[in-house]
């Protein structure tokens, strides 16, 4: 007895031993997994990416809004309509009528609370808003659209939502389908596994989880997927953990914050709160019983249950889901039914903006200031100037005038290449659109494929500007005062010779030659010869001068072919110098970005609307009027046949040496638009900045609820009408094709003879007046 | 050089102001001639007339007037031409929206919250960017906050929009004054004030 109970003693001590042991690398392993899983979870409140937001409608009687108008631009707000305004995010319409519960929103300089708004509209514009008493309300604003985030390279985005911000029937519905019994577990559900286990052998395969709630979060911390046993032990261990340290509606914000619910290129989307504005377009508060269903059912799977590109699957799951909700009484059956018969109504990408060149640009402008980290992590808020309906429609002509192009040019091809010559691939092309006068930058298009976050054309295509530079070397002979806009200069060869010993000779894009002409006309009708004769004779260094100070920021090589274009620009230094033009010789600095907010509602950065004085006004003027005789008579006339009639609009076309890039810059008294077309591979294009690029640029201005130049006429200049052709001063109905150009007092161009104005008896009776009286 | 009087856009006291230098020199040997000729020249204008200068279009967001340049070829008029049409007298006002947002930036502005005053002027001016009042606003607000630099760029802009406007070119210079004294520049400071007293509507 005693013996076997020595062996049994001997026995048994090494046994207890092991079995310390194991418990204590058993406990310091959970003691490290647990450490582990609370960091994780700690830790992973604070990486917030940016979140980036397009300029508010600003609302105000007289603003051109038709009430339909209106009301698309609150559907871009998934704004709901309803018969009876209930909760805000809905609006409500009775004939000229708009009543709108406007949503709280968090602007750059003010919070504001949810309210009703009524706007009356007419045809055409807004007459009136009153408040939810019947107060007048002379301004006010719509939400900003957010536009996207500025996410880590590991593309993690994400929007927090707090835990009264998320819909009770959103939390109900992920315990009904995922887990029931998470009010009352400790991290794991046996009888879940069991159910699990069992339905997978009778599948044969994995068909069927029983992880809590709190195991998905701990998956989604270690982005593991793969099914080992392991993995699935230490999930457990890890989950047991997360219980025991935080409350279940810690947890439970965590998952609604934390879950992978859906893919967008290298951007990942996490949480409840993107994914509704990623699929619904709207804060997760707002969603309906069917909306919800959706994303619970997609949280199963994220790419198997792609509402956009899985619309029939993710729709029976969704139904499924609208069914178990029903079962478990979370909804009555008649909800649930009714939610059913709803369609998926996800929003497509266009209406919930994406603007992958937008944000290219506001990301470059704030990496000057802040570090990656901040943008990516310290939940800041970014206040742009995107102005979503400018950016639809620089997308949308863009894309329609290029697939117009495209077919115009294998056409001409096929006319004079061999027949089995392979078609020209796309055009390519690139548009950015400002406000000049504030230098905000309201949209930009970086390439065709809109939606393809790839080179962008708008910052990084630097091509040879063409004649977009000649306002520039007229500008800088116009601030001499040796020459006027009437001063008639020699169109005639020019034959330069380089440093390099060889001959520069230029030619007209007619190849002829014009002979005297005025200012005006050599401008307007981009004679290139005339140009290089004025060019040289103000000298190239001050060409120089004046393309800086207009802000362009690199140096141009000094050659005579400078004053041909010979300077790379991309498009979007084009909109900053010509900007200078259109706001009458003040420079803003474009600028994407108006305030940057701090996590807790404080502005970090305002970026203030600054201007400087750069050119003189009289000259400035000057050019300005015959850039509009560039629209009326010159480069840019075939633009009428789209502007809106009576629109006054100025600008410049370009065109690059063997027709490779084609340009028009121009401007009315609202906005700038910069356009460019070409090849990425340099290749010619078949097409001139009239033919090309301007046709997109008329679509697009035609497009814009845009104003027409009304600038001052300085008080040291006067209008006078002359003879396109001569500059001579003509009356009016004297001559064919008279214009107005403006001139300093007493530069006017003398009279064509027999046309008005000879000097007569009364003239000279005025003149000896004038000389006896001062005398 | 002046121009000659009859060009200079100031239609309404023309031939009285001709009478008038007239009358100064009707002493001298010439006078005879000359009051022929001033009678003349008084003849012409009134076939001709003083055009009546149009009521001042209020600015209208969105549509401002088109500009007087646009050619638009009335029926041959036969020689000698009528003098240049005098610029109509304009009187810039705000919009209600435009004045709702100033009276809440000057309301920041005393407070000292001056970002936030310059974001609600700049509010106004994406509305209006060609009104010169509101970039003196938004100038006096930089003078404000310790910004002369920027207040006078701003008072030369208003100054270049408020052409043809006595009071707002006015409040133009007059800013255009304070940045430069704010700067020390007591010289072109006073230039300025000299020229905010000669727009000044009299």
């Amino acid at each position: 007895m005693a013996r076997s109970r020595r062996i049994l003693r001997r026995l048994l001590r090494p046994l207890i031993a092991v079995v310390v042991v194991l418990a204590i690398a058993a406990g310091g392993y959970f003691y490290y997994l647990d450490r582990q899983v609370t960091r994780q979870f700690e830790g992973r409140r604070w990486t917030l990416p940016a979140q980036v937001y397009a300029a508010p409608l600003e609302l105000y009687a007289g603003l051109a809004l038709s009430g339909a108008e209106l009301e698309k631009e609150l559907g871009r707000l998934q704004y709901r309509q309803v018969p009876r305004l209930d909760r805000p995010g809905t609006y409500r319409r009775q004939g000229s009528r708009i009543d709108v519960a406007l949503r709280g929103a968090r602007f750059a300089d003010e919070v504001r609370e949810a309210q009703i708004l009524s706007i009356s509209t007419s045809s055409s514009a807004i007459v009136g808003m009153s408040d939810s008493r019947g107060n007048e309300v002379p301004v006010a604003r719509f939400e900003p659209l957010l536009i996207g985030s500025i996410f880590p390279t590991h593309g993690e985005d994400r929007i927090v939502v707090k835990p009264e911000e998320v819909p009770p029937l959103l939390l109900a519905a992920l315990k009904a389908v995922e887990d029931r019994k998470f009010d009352h577990h400790h991290g794991v559900d046996p009888t879940a596994i069991a159910r699990a286990i069992w339905a997978n052998v009778r599948a044969g395969g994995i068909a069927q989880g029983g992880s809590t709630l709190t195991q998905q979060l701990v998956r989604s911390y270690f982005l593991t997927t793969d099914q080992t046993l392991s993995r699935k032990l230490r999930e457990a261990v890890m989950a047991i953990a997360l219980e025991s340290h935080f409350t279940k509606a810690d947890l439970l914000n965590a998952y609604v914050n934390e879950i992978y619910l859906g893919q967008d290129g290298q951007r990942a989307v996490h949480g409840f709160g993107l994914a509704s504005q990623f699929y619904f377009g709207k804060p997760l508060a707002e969603l309906d019983l069917a909306e919800i269903a959706t994303l619970v059912a997609v949280v199963r799977g994220p790419s198997y249950y792609d509402p956009r590109r899985r619309p029939e699957r993710t729709r029976a799951r969704r139904d499924l889901v609208l069914k178990v909700l029903a079962e478990q009484g979370v909804v009555t059956p008649a909800q649930a039914a009714a939610a059913a018969k709803r369609p998926l109504n996800v929003i497509t990408r266009s209406s919930g903006g994406y603007y992958p060149a937008y944000l290219d640009f506001v990301r470059r402008t704030l990496r000057r200031d802040y570090r990656e980290e901040d943008l990516t992590e310290a939940g800041l808020r970014i206040y742009t100037s995107l102005d979503p309906r400018a950016q639809d429609e620089a997308e949308r002509a863009l894309e329609q005038e290029l697939a117009r192009l495209d077919k115009l040019h294998a056409a001409n091809l096929k006319k004079t290449a061999a027949k089995d010559a392979a078609p020209p691939p796309p055009l390519e092309g690139a548009v950015v659109v400002t406000a000049p006068q504030s230098g905000d930058v309201i949209a930009v298009v970086g390439g065709r494929r809109v939606g393809y976050n790839g080179f962008d054309r708008a910052l990084d295509a630097t091509r040879p500007m063409g004649s977009l530079v000649k306002p520039f070397v007229y500008l800088t002979a116009l601030e001499t005062k040796k020459y006027t806009a009437a001063t008639i200069i020699q169109d005639e060869p020019v034959d330069v010779r380089l440093s390099n010993g060889t001959h520069w000779r230029p030619n007209n894009f007619t190849k002829e030659v014009y002979g005297p002409v005025p200012l005006a006309r050599a401008l307007s009708e981009s004679l290139n010869l005339a140009t290089v004769g004025l060019g040289l004779d103000v000298g190239l260094p001050s060409i120089t001068k004046t393309l800086q100070r207009f802000g362009l920021s690199r140096k141009p090589v000094e050659v005579p072919a400078m004053t041909l274009g010979a300077v790379d620009v991309s498009p979007m230094e084009v909109a900053q110098i010509y900007s200078g033009l259109a706001s009458g010789g003040f420079r803003t600095q474009l600028r994407a970005v108006r305030a940057v907010v701090g996590e807790d509602g404080k502005a970090l950065r305002a970026f203030p609307l600054e201007v400087t004085e750069i050119a003189d006004s009289q000259a400035v003027f000057q050019l300005n009027r015959m850039l509009e005789l560039v629209m009326e008579r010159g480069t840019g006339r075939a633009a009428r046949a789209v502007l809106p009639r009576g629109l006054v609009v100025a600008g410049k076309s370009g065109t690059s040496s063997e027709l490779r890039d084609s340009w028009f810059a121009g401007f009315s008294g609202s906005h700038l638009a910069v356009v460019w077309v070409g090849y990425d591979d340099n290749r010619p294009t078949g097409f001139t900045g009239s033919s090309g690029a301007l046709m997109v640029w008329s679509r697009l201005m035609s497009r814009l609820d845009t104003v027409s130049r009304s600038p001052p006429l300085p008080e040291s200049l006067v209008e006078v009408p002359v003879e396109f052709a001569t500059g001579q001063r003509v009356e009016p109905g004297c001559a064919q094709d008279a214009v107005t150009i403006a001139v300093p007092l007493n530069s006017e161009p003398p009279y064509k003879p027999g046309c008005g104005h000879d000097p007569t008896f009364i003239d000279r009776a005025g003149e000896w007046l004038r000389d006896m009286i001062r005398n | 050089m002046r121009p000659p009087a009859w060009k200079r856009p100031r239609a309404g006291n023309l031939p009285s102001r001709c009478a008038a230098r007239a009358y100064d020199v009707r002493m001298s040997v010439r006078n005879l001639l000359i009051a022929a000729a001033c009678g003349f020249l008084v003849a012409c204008q009134s076939l001709y007339g003083p055009p009546a200068p149009p009521p001042a279009p209020a600015p209208r967001p969105g549509t401002p007037a088109p500009p007087p340049s646009t050619p638009s070829p009335p029926e041959p008029v036969p020689t000698p031409p009528p003098p240049p049409a005098p610029q109509p007298q304009k009187q810039f006002r705000l919009t209600a929206a435009s004045a709702a947002l100033v009276k809440q930036a000057r309301s920041q502005s005393v407070k000292g919250e001056f970002a936030g005053a310059i974001s609600t002027v700049e509010r106004a001016l994406r509305i209006e960017p060609a009104n010169p009042l509101l970039w003196t606003e938004l100038g006096q607000i930089h003078l404000a906050e310790g910004n002369a630099p920027q207040a006078e760029s701003m008072g030369r802009k208003a100054a270049a929009l408020a052409t043809g406007d006595p009071n707002a070119q006015s409040a133009a210079w007059r800013l255009i004054g304070d940045a430069l004294r704010a700067r020390g520049r007591n010289l072109d400071a006073t230039e300025a004030y000299q020229r905010a007293n000669a727009a000044a509507p009299r």
